[in-house]
């Protein structure tokens, strides 16, 4: 889609000016000029059309159909009609999954939103080597989706790990937290937390845009620095907010790295990290039932829709768009 | 958005379509073409292999150790057959059958695929398998011991050729029983009472995080203790499921029970442990635990871990009335890939593999005793080196005890070891009573294999 959008973007301006020149020159040029830009566009746009139909519509549309059959893999699929469906009202496992990933998102997405806004304030102060402290905050967005930092993270909330080494120092024996049913979920919500960089990046840009003579005007009136931030940076920063809020909540729905090496691929302890992501994974190429999976996947789709639908329609309350 | 709109009106579109097209087909031209040789592996693959050089994939799991070993075999096949190269992956335990599924969907499967348990099956039935008798000609199963061979013999067709032959047992550290003062247990008596006595024993006698046993519950070890308890396994000859709820509960208390005494370590580090699936993170190989069950080729894996002299013994309760259900199988099979381009080379590939002495030489015991007389026979004139040759002993005492009670789980049976897993945190984790688990758990087997 960005791609597309850019591109359209681009496009816009020499348009116009093409246009002036075109309305002097008359029809016949006009429509020569345009076929040359035409089979550019065509050209250029192609890679991205092909990625489409093959890689995304095709797979997607052989999945709605996959979904409506009895399919495992390595034989031919047979047509149930709503069959996968019917059963996954009735499947406890996959509902568990369901609870487990709605409290994912619907917790640790507002904290790590939350810790983004709170570190692009601090950061928007000015600070001598903001471009470091950027980049490092940064950091763990680009890591925290990684095999790498999910086996760190198995380490380091482990029984011998670094968190209770360091819970040791005070007297407090720790136990194994990746392995607790009440606590696994718990760490996989402080990974998601800690790759607040991503958002903050994105908090930061919105922060700059934000004119100095509001806070001066705010400042002379006598406003405080919290009045300052509840009525000006909150309200200016909602739409970045919101942008935010989307994109996060989408990703954290598909979450399924962390889940699959923290509980070494089984959801568990007892399915505490059963997402819903890992459960699909695990129905279709663990229990050859990638009729059933593809069902959960479309499920999947509408939820996320959903959710990103609702979003939209709440923003209108709360998202301030300015002039 | 509008610009694409405005272009598709003015015959902008029309183009951009036609491009787009032809992208397509090429690229499903590329797909057809991909798919080509697959779809017709018998026509190529004779002529292939004297022809020109061929490329087959060889997977298997486990750690570094056999990676080294298996390695060093395919250099010496590599060496002796010019015309075939043989490019080898593996991963671990819990990741390799994940990513088989994936791969055999995907038309991209290795050519020679190592099995076990019931994947063989899993796999066969559903026509991913060659029929290995249609490569008879390059691949000699006569030389191999019947019983084993069985293992891979299935819907009348020989699917897989056992890797060697395996047993199960309990792997015993005898310095922990000698720190404890708790003596060795007699293997032709014991019982799983005396089981649960002992661990409980060993835990109160040595320091923390020593423990008696580690957490005895696995497919294995239930289809062992259900048999003693009841005559039958998990499964029953017709495929069918055997376990009841009431018997899967008194396991599922017997087991939780072994944690609440101190015999086996708390829930949190069981379930820490089935994530670390190699010997060398276990609490046998760390020396934590004064026993555990397991597959008899596994022995040297956990000596090299633990830097002890540890044994195997026969598993409680198999000298009972209702006998001993031991086995003595192929806990791994080479089979080869339906699809595969290749099946000469791959089928001379598995033939050395099992019939050559100098694959023999390299991998030993790793992957079980060998199945073939005349390996087993050449290995001993080798001198067995003392952790093999215990391996050896061990498995001719169990065989005195087989029965033919044992039986392969049948098609969607593989799922039953994570359900098990799964309900056994949850009883362990109190988050569950056994009586609960073990309705739970034939439900839930019931439908996985229906």
């Amino acid at each position: 889609m960005s791609a597309l959008q850019e591109l359209s973007g681009l496009r816009r301006e020499p348009d116009r000016g093409r246009r002036g020149r075109q309305a002097r020159h008359g029809r016949q040029s006009r429509s020569a000029a345009q076929k040359g830009d035409n089979r550019a566009a065509a050209f250029f746009l192609a890679p991205w059309f092909i990625g489409l139909f093959v890689i995304t519509a095709g797979p997607l549309v052989a999945s709605l159909y996959l979904s409506f059959t009895d399919y495992n893999l390595l034989q031919d699929p047979n047509w149930t009609g709503w069959e996968n469906y019917a059963r996954m009202l009735t499947d406890e496992r996959l509902l568990n999954s369901l609870g487990v990933t709605f409290s994912y998102v619907l917790i640790s997405v507002p904290l790590q939103l939350a810790a983004a806004l709170l570190l692009a304030i601090v950061l928007d102060r000015g600070l001598r080597a903001l471009a470091i402290y950027r980049s490092v905050f940064y950091l763990p967005s680009l890591l925290g989706g990684s095999v790498a930092i999910a086996i760190l993270w198995r380490q380091v909330f482990g029984t011998n790990g670094l968190v209770n080494a360091f819970l040791g120092i005070f007297g407090v024996e720790g136990q194994g937290w990746v392995s607790h049913p009440d606590y696994a979920l718990g760490t996989l919500m402080v990974l998601n937390v800690w790759t607040f960089g991503a958002p903050m990046v994105i908090f930061l840009a919105g922060l700059r845009q934000i004119p100095e003579t509001y806070y001066e005007a705010a400042a002379i009136d006598g406003a405080s620095r919290a009045r300052r931030f509840r009525s000006i940076t909150l309200p200016l920063l909602t739409p970045i907010i919101f942008f935010n809020l989307v994109l996060q909540l989408i990703g954290a729905f598909q979450s399924f790295t962390q889940a699959f090496v923290v509980s070494g691929g089984t959801g568990g302890p007892a399915d505490s990290t059963m997402f819903y992501t890992l459960y699909l994974y695990q129905r279709g190429f663990g229990a050859f039932d990638m009729g059933y999976a593809s069902a959960m996947a479309w499920l999947l789709l509408v939820i996320i829709a959903g959710m990103t639908a609702v979003n939209f329609l709440a923003s209108k309350y709360w998202v301030f768009y300015g002039d | 958005m509008r610009n694409i709109g405005h272009s598709a009106r003015t015959g902008r579109g029309r183009r951009a379509a036609a491009v787009v097209g032809a992208g397509l087909v090429l690229a499903l031209a590329a797909c057809g073409q991909g798919e080509d040789p697959a779809a017709e592996p018998g026509d190529d693959g004779g002529t292939s292999a004297d022809g020109g050089d061929v490329t087959i994939r060889f997977a298997w799991w486990g750690n570094e150790d056999r990676a080294a070993i298996t390695n060093e075999a395919v250099d010496v096949f590599e060496a002796a057959n010019p015309g075939i190269t043989v490019e080898t992956e593996y991963v671990d335990f819990n990741a390799y059958f994940d990513r088989l599924a994936t791969t055999v969907a995907a038309g991209d499967a290795p050519d020679v695929i190592t099995m076990g348990g019931a994947y063989p099956r899993e796999y066969g039935d559903r026509g991913a398998l060659l029929d290995l008798g249609e490569v008879s000609e390059f691949l000699d199963t006569s030389t191999l011991d019947a019983g084993a061979l069985s293992n891979g013999f299935f819907s009348d067709t020989q699917y897989g050729v056992p890797t060697g032959a395996n047993t199960y047992g309990v792997v015993i550290n005898p310095a922990i029983f000698e720190a404890a003062g708790v003596d060795l247990p007699d293997q032709d008596s014991w019982t799983w009472e005396d089981f649960a006595d002992l661990a409980a024993e060993i835990s109160a006698n040595t320091p923390d995080g020593t423990y008696g046993a580690a957490d005895p519950t696995s497919a294995e070890v239930l289809d062992l203790y259900l048999n003693h308890r009841s005559g039958h396994g998990l499964y029953l000859e017709d495929g069918s499921l055997n376990a009841t709820p009431d018997l899967v509960a008194d396991w599922f208390t017997y087991g939780s029970g072994l944690m609440e005494s101190g015999a086996t370590p708390p829930a949190t580090i069981t379930s820490e442990l089935t994530t670390q699936t190699s010997p060398e993170q276990s609490l046998l190989g760390q020396g934590l635990a004064a026993m555990s069950f397991g597959w008899s080729n596994n022995l040297g894996a956990f000596r090299d871990a633990s830097g002890q002299e540890l044994i195997l013994m026969r598993v409680p309760g198999d000298t009972g009335e209702n006998g001993s259900a031991m086995w003595q199988q192929a806990s791994q099979l080479y089979t080869i890939n339906a699809q595969t381009a290749h099946p000469e080379a791959a089928a001379r590939l598995v033939d050395f593999l099992v019939n050559s002495t100098e694959a023999a030489d390299l991998i030993g015991t790793d992957r079980g005793v060998p199945s073939n007389e005349t390996i087993r026979a050449h290995l001993s004139e080798q001198g067995l080196e003392p952790t093999t040759q215990v391996e050896f002993d061990f498995l001719s005492q169990v065989s005195e005890f087989i029965d033919g009670d044992f039986v392969i789980g049948p098609t969607g049976s593989t799922e039953s070891a994570g359900i098990l897993t799964r309900l056994n945190q949850e009883v362990l984790f109190g988050q569950t009573t056994p009586e609960d688990a073990g309705a739970a758990f034939v439900t839930e087997v019931t439908a996985a294999i229906s």
